[in-house]
């Protein structure tokens, strides 16, 4: 899975999105360089998604451009995009229910042909041992828990072998611990195989904890950008998601603690009648 | 678990499922020998072939038995691997593409146009060209209506982003308007011509002649060759919109590609029996519930599957009752249970 050369850089120059009369997206730039762990936050409905799409082409820009490697994307096909690019879905809704292998198998169609079966499967295979799933192999993708679907969707996303591998909020539906483990993977698999991996994340502190830079989205445009330090502080916080917090710093990275003054020093306690007990 | 032994794991899944499409193929072909035996004209299992082997020789002597046999049942139950194949294989295709586990051929409307097509032919003579005799008429009028439906499907894909959902919503709407003519058409339709349209939407085998076989075998063998060389996209287009986008697919394009397609094979086919319901809509279910939904492995084991299915269903149709059933009937009347018995019985979860 080794990558011929290791530059990947993405430059967006003045992109604007909207649906209609809305704007989503209005006047990003932004340049990524290198493998790392980019997570992209910001309230709902800020453009984070939309943003995702016009780098894969699931959407196309109305105005500016977004370049991989120096190529414009829209004049790139979606085939060899493919090879270049993956995505991850928010959730997986695939129609009929495969295996785990038959499912991740699809995420190696940019680079199979009719006689590429078996070196596909090694990658499928290799790929579930990498993220310890490959006891799950055959069991039908149904079955399983949503972190381990989180799994498998992350695994198809990686036997594509992208340079660039975009996640629509992967850790969503998940426990701490599973939480933690997806984006560790993450992480280290951009260090391991030398990819950039761009997740959005609702998630501020796993973000933090785990992100070598991050994004956040306001309004459509890109409010901060940087190393989870500079992008998290308090007054951005504040000003993109309308919340009270402090921010600690906990083993270097940034932990946030959410504030409501509304409620925090206004704690009325519960009548003594009102009351849970473990029997 | 070691690596060797994943892989290997694997592989044995899919000889399974190569396994299950080998001995549905073997059964259409026992079933094929069977159904030339079977019939009203009393002929015993070694006449029969006698008549077979006579007539490839060149020596008819029973001229009586090759009618029977070579001119009648040989045509039908070739008609009957034909047609269970080429609509399994619709309904299995069009489920996936539609991620729609109720899609199947006549999703598109086909089969109200070409009733519309039937209708406007029997009960009005009307006729697309005056030198065509009443069967070529019947024919030609159910084959080009049966694609009015889609191909108002496909000018809103063109110039309207259409989802799945939409395209199945729009093939209702045409299909109720259509039905609507159809049934303002009856109104005014006299006995006869009732019963023949009646006869002709449940779908026979019973008038298939040989000059009726080539063209739904070409088209047909053709279409599924094409759709089996783009199943591997097909497959992808199971995984959504989005991730088929991002694996290098253009979904609304080969949608389209898939619904002409997939269409015009059902159209060929439709149009010179009638529309046999379920083999197209269930018999891709049964067969997922043996293979899976992998579209390589659920290609043909649909094809294989929808033909047996046919054919067995046409040999019964042929004995039943006084004069025979339709064959549309028979499918759906041994179809039903059987489906419904694999659907509670059937520990794989081919579905949602």
């Amino acid at each position: 899975m080794e990558m011929s050369d290791n530059k990947i850089r993405i430059d967006i120059e003045g992109v604007e999105f909207g649906y209609s009369a809305n704007p989503v997206l209005k006047n990003i730039g932004l340049t990524v360089n290198g493998p790392q762990l980019l997570s992209i936050i910001g309230p709902n409905g800020v453009g984070k998604s939309t943003l995702i799409h016009c780098i894969n082409k699931i959407l196309s820009p109305t105005k500016g451009v977004v370049c991989i490697d120096g190529e414009d994307v829209s004049s790139t096909t979606l085939k060899e995009l493919a090879k270049k690019v993956g995505y991850v879905p928010y959730a997986a809704n695939d129609a009929f229910t495969l295996s785990v292998v038959e499912t991740v198998l699809i995420g190696r169609h940019p680079h199979s042909n009719w006689k590429s079966l078996d070196h596909d499967l090694d990658i499928v295979y290799e790929t579930l041992r990498l993220i310890n799933i490959e006891h799950l192999a055959m069991r039908s993708f149904d079955e399983l828990s949503a972190g381990q679907h989180q799994k498998v969707m992350l695994a198809r996303g990686l036997v594509q072998e992208p340079k660039i591998l975009l996640l629509d909020e992967p850790t969503s539906n998940l426990d701490i611990k599973h939480q933690m483990e997806v984006t560790r993977i993450m992480r280290n698999l951009s260090q391991e195989k030398g990819i950039l991996v761009i997740m959005i994340s609702h998630d501020l502190n796993i973000a933090a904890k785990y992100s070598d830079n991050m994004i956040m989205l306001y309004d459509g445009e890109i409010y901060a950008a940087g190393t989870p330090e500079e992008v998290l502080t308090v007054e951005n916080i504040k000003t993109v998601y309308d919340v009270e917090s402090e921010v600690v710093v906990s083993h270097g990275r940034p932990h946030i603690i959410m504030l409501d003054p509304e409620f925090d020093d206004d704690v009325s306690p519960l009548d003594e009648e009102t009351f849970i007990r473990k029997i | 678990m070691t690596f060797k032994e994943g892989k290997e794991e694997y592989y044995q899944g899919a000889r399974k499922k190569v396994l299950f499409t080998t001995l549905c193929v073997i059964g259409v072909v026992a079933a094929f020998m069977i159904s030339l035996t079977i019939g009203f004209y009393d002929l015993t299992v070694v006449e029969c072939y006698q008549i077979i082997i006579n007539h490839i020789t060149g020596n008819i002597e029973d001229v009586m038995g090759d009618d029977i046999v070579w001119n009648t049942r040989l045509p039908i139950s070739l008609y009957a691997i034909i047609c269970g194949a080429t609509l399994a294989v619709g309904g299995a295709i069009m489920q996936t593409i539609l991620r729609n586990p109720l899609a199947d051929p006549y999703t598109m409307g086909i089969s109200s146009g070409a009733s519309l097509g039937a209708s406007l032919s029997i009960i009005l003579g009307l006729s697309l060209w005056s030198g065509f005799s009443d069967d070529l008429s019947l024919v030609t009028m159910a084959f080009v209506f049966s694609l009015i439906p889609v191909g108002v499907i496909l000018f809103f894909s063109i110039v309207r982003k259409t989802t799945p959902s939409k395209i199945i919503l729009i093939g209702i709407a045409v299909m109720y308007m259509f039905s609507a003519i159809t049934s303002l058409l009856m109104v005014t339709a006299s006995e006869e011509s009732l019963a023949e349209i009646y006869a002709w939407n449940i779908g026979s085998l019973a008038t298939i002649t040989w000059p009726d076989v080539p063209l739904p075998l070409i088209v047909s063998t053709l279409c599924i060759i094409f759709l089996y060389s783009q199943s591997r996209s097909i497959n992808v287009m199971m995984s959504g919109e989005n991730t088929s986008r991002s694996l290098g697919i253009n979904t609304r394009r080969m949608t389209m590609i898939c619904m002409v397609v997939i269409s015009m094979m059902t159209a060929v086919v439709v149009c010179f029996c009638g529309t046999i319901g379920f083999v197209g809509l269930v018999g891709p279910h049964i067969a997922r519930v043996f293979v899976g939904s992998e579209t390589r492995y659920l290609l043909p084991a649909s094809a294989a599957f929808g033909a047996l299915f046919l054919l067995v269903a046409n040999c019964i149709a042929m004995v039943a009752g006084t004069f025979g059933l339709p064959v549309g009937v028979v499918s759906s009347l041994i179809g039903c249970p059987l489906f419904i018995f694999l659907l509670l019985k059937m520990r794989r979860k081919a579905w949602k």
